[in-house]
């Protein structure tokens, strides 16, 4: 147990724990944004394997992150805009087609690699670019915070970054409150004169761009290439971190942290003296706590609201 | 309009699906009477894989460039959907094949299945055991463990009294076999060596090798070994942010680095412990030709055999551990050395072991 408690003591771990953090953080927060509009986008994980893909391919050919960057966020729009196109326009079971684009991420990644490359397993012969890390310099100086806030990749303050700008854009703009109205009930959207089909279009994108920003970082900061397979199911454990974070982007992203923080720990399995096996269960373990607190405090809720329901309706008798 | 593009969008994802596994439904090539050795190999997976099946066409190439008009071979891809595996199998066992080659434990079973209804060809499967009572197969699986070794030899050898690192990909018996010699490797030069252990828990989240990595490199672990397929290369990742040194595995992982124009982490890769598939694939063909090769049995290969071996690497060399590194393949192929192995092991006696290098 103490080996536990000298593991969290070092900065090491807490950088560790935002950077486990930071590609779940994007899943999640586009998971977010596409439930809040009522439609369950499950090719996070396709986006995210597409974006990794296109980031290393286009930096390698034009020698530069920001290319690869922007490629990357333009296919994960796409896989969503494609979902979207099937869901919406083709009315395909939403779950099914997104199923299905992730298996055809997981296959047309490979596919494609090795039209391009020649590769098949992983992009070794593309010469690709990383994107930079942020504030090195201040690692070192600001004393016991510097160490795990500074130094970090670009997208990963850029992830932070984007939970206010999301929790802006869905409580603070008009297109926003629209978006949680489509969600809320799309009928009354509808009967007010919201396009529902646009705003799920505009939230399905959006959210294969979120986790798109997350795959450019698996590729070109995590690591510097490409490999089969390489998000490993972030995109299912964003899902798991949105639905334990409720409706906010600030639940979302303590959420993500607390899945990063049991990650990093289980990371640390060969300095904690309990079975690996044990140490592997900690990330599912932490998912199952957490789902279970949110559902029973969302039940009390549930409760708490019929009863100043009943308790409304009576006295409003007692009133006549 | 609107019905191109959806046609569009179906052929894509068709396209994507088909072509993925397009090499597993090439034709056999009709395959006529001569004296010409006709071989088949059956990929359960791509060329490409920088490992296993990249070094069995590099093995295959050699052979027929020194068997030239003696020997054929083909190798047919059938992809990951393992769902074609068993029809690729079947296709190639009625194509009139001499020998027909698969690999990994993913085929055994379907190979089990098969093998005893064509009773007239020969098989030969590498990286797993058939059933011994199947008379028209010959396996080789690799003494891991005596690469392995050579590892741990160096690995305890740079670290002095710092510990050393492994990160498998998965708690089994193959990575386990990797385990257990590479223990006794850095033991046979510090008996006191401390061993720090992580399992990744798949073989391809490189992410999470890279984390696993960082994590023993900064308790203190001075050389890393991994044994995880893609996964392991986060270990690489990891060894540059903390410019520390890693070792490869399966095939020269440096090389691997060098091409992606990574030199700065190539640097880093000590060396890399090495299944020469290659080498055993020619060796048994070679054996099959002079009619020595008895099928229905099964051959554990190492060092003696080639196959198995370690990148004698600039570093090894710069660093003056050729000798010494030379001196162990000697003195395990000829014996005088035994490596232990996990095959056999149970989890207990594992564990017992894991826990006396903590």
């Amino acid at each position: 147990m103490s080996s536990i408690i000298d593991i969290i003591g070092t900065s090491e771990f807490w950088y560790s724990v935002i950077r486990v953090t930071t590609p779940i953080l994007f899943a999640a927060l586009g998971a977010l944004i596409s439930d809040s509009a009522g439609v369950i986008n499950i090719a996070l994980e396709g986006s995210m394997l597409w974006s990794a893909f296109a980031g290393v391919v286009f930096s390698a050919w034009f020698d530069s992150a920001w290319i690869g960057l922007l490629a990357a966020i333009i296919i994960g729009g796409l896989v969503g805009l494609m979902l979207a196109y099937f869901a919406l326009n083709l009315k395909t079971d939403i779950i099914l087609s997104a199923i299905a684009l992730n298996l055809m991420a997981a296959g047309g990644t490979i596919f494609l690699l090795f039209v391009v490359s020649g590769d098949r397993g992983i992009s070794s012969s593309l010469d690709s670019r990383v994107l930079p890390k942020l504030f090195t310099g201040l690692a070192d100086n600001v004393p016991i915070i510097g160490p795990v806030i500074f130094g970090h990749n670009v997208l990963t303050y850029v992830a932070f970054v984007l939970v206010f700008v999301t929790w802006f854009f869905m409580f603070k703009t008009p297109m926003g409150l629209r978006l949680r109205a489509v969600g809320e009930n799309f009928h009354a959207a509808d009967s007010v004169g919201i396009s529902v089909k646009k705003i799920q279009y505009q939230a399905l994108v959006l959210s294969g761009i979120m986790a798109g920003l997350g795959g450019a970082f698996m590729s070109m900061g995590y690591v510097s290439w490409f490999s089969q397979n390489m998000t490993a199911g972030r995109g299912f454990i964003a899902l798991a971190a949105k639905a334990m974070g409720g409706v906010s982007p600030i639940g979302t992203m303590i959420a993500s942290l607390f899945f990063g923080f049991a990650s990093a720990l289980a990371n640390y399995e060969a300095e904690i003296s309990v079975p690996a096996e044990f140490v592997k269960m900690i990330p599912y373990i932490f998912t199952i706590v957490g789902l279970v607190v949110y559902a029973s405090k969302k039940q009390s809720d549930v409760k708490r609201a019929r009863q100043k329901q009943a308790e409304a309706a009576t006295s409003s008798k007692g009133g006549e | 309009m609107k019905k191109y593009i959806s046609l569009l969008l179906v052929l894509m994802l068709a396209l994507s699906f088909g072509l993925t596994g397009c090499a597993g439904s090439d034709e056999p090539a009709p395959v006529t009477e001569t004296d010409v050795t006709k071989v088949v190999l059956l990929i359960n997976g791509n060329l490409g894989d920088r490992s296993f099946f990249d070094s069995a066409e590099v093995g295959f190439n050699q052979l027929v460039e020194d068997y030239a008009g003696k020997v054929e071979v083909k190798i047919i891809e059938m992809g990951f959907d393992n769902s074609k595996w068993e029809p690729g199998l079947i296709d190639a066992s009625e194509a009139g094949y001499d020998v027909i080659v698969v690999g990994t434990w993913q085929m055994q079973e379907l190979l089990e299945d098969i093998a005893p209804q064509y009773p007239d060809n020969n098989y030969i499967i590498f990286d797993t055991v058939a059933n011994p009572e199947i008379t028209n197969v010959y396996s080789m699986v690799y003494k891991q463990n005596e690469c392995a070794f050579l590892a741990g030899a160096v690995a305890a050898s740079v670290a002095g009294n710092e510990p050393i690192g492994f990160l498998g990909g998965m708690d089994i018996l193959v990575i386990n076999d990797f385990l257990v010699g590479y223990i006794e490797g850095a033991q046979s030069v510090n008996p006191d060596v401390q061993v720090k252990i992580s399992y990744i828990g798949d073989f391809n989240d490189s992410a999470k090798g890279k984390e696993m990595a960082l994590a023993q490199y900064q308790s203190g672990v001075a050389i890393g070994f991994n044994v995880a397929g893609q996964a392991g290369l986060g270990q690489i990742d990891a060894a540059a942010e903390v410019n520390k040194l890693a070792i490869g595995v399966d095939s020269d992982q440096e090389a691997l680095f060098r091409d992606m124009g990574e030199d700065a982490k190539a640097d880093l890769i000590a060396t890399s412990a090495l299944k020469e598939v290659g080498n055993s694939l020619y060796r048994a063909i070679e054996m099959h030709m002079d009619g020595t090769l008895v099928y229905g049995e099964a051959e554990a290969l190492g060092l003696a055999e080639g196959a198995v071996g370690y990148v004698k690497s600039q570093w090894i060399i710069d660093n003056g551990y050729a000798d010494m590194v030379d001196e162990l393949v000697v003195k395990i192929a000829a014996g005088d050395i035994v490596v232990s192995s996990a095959n056999g092991l149970t989890t207990e006696e594992l564990t017992t072991l894991r826990d006396a290098v903590k």
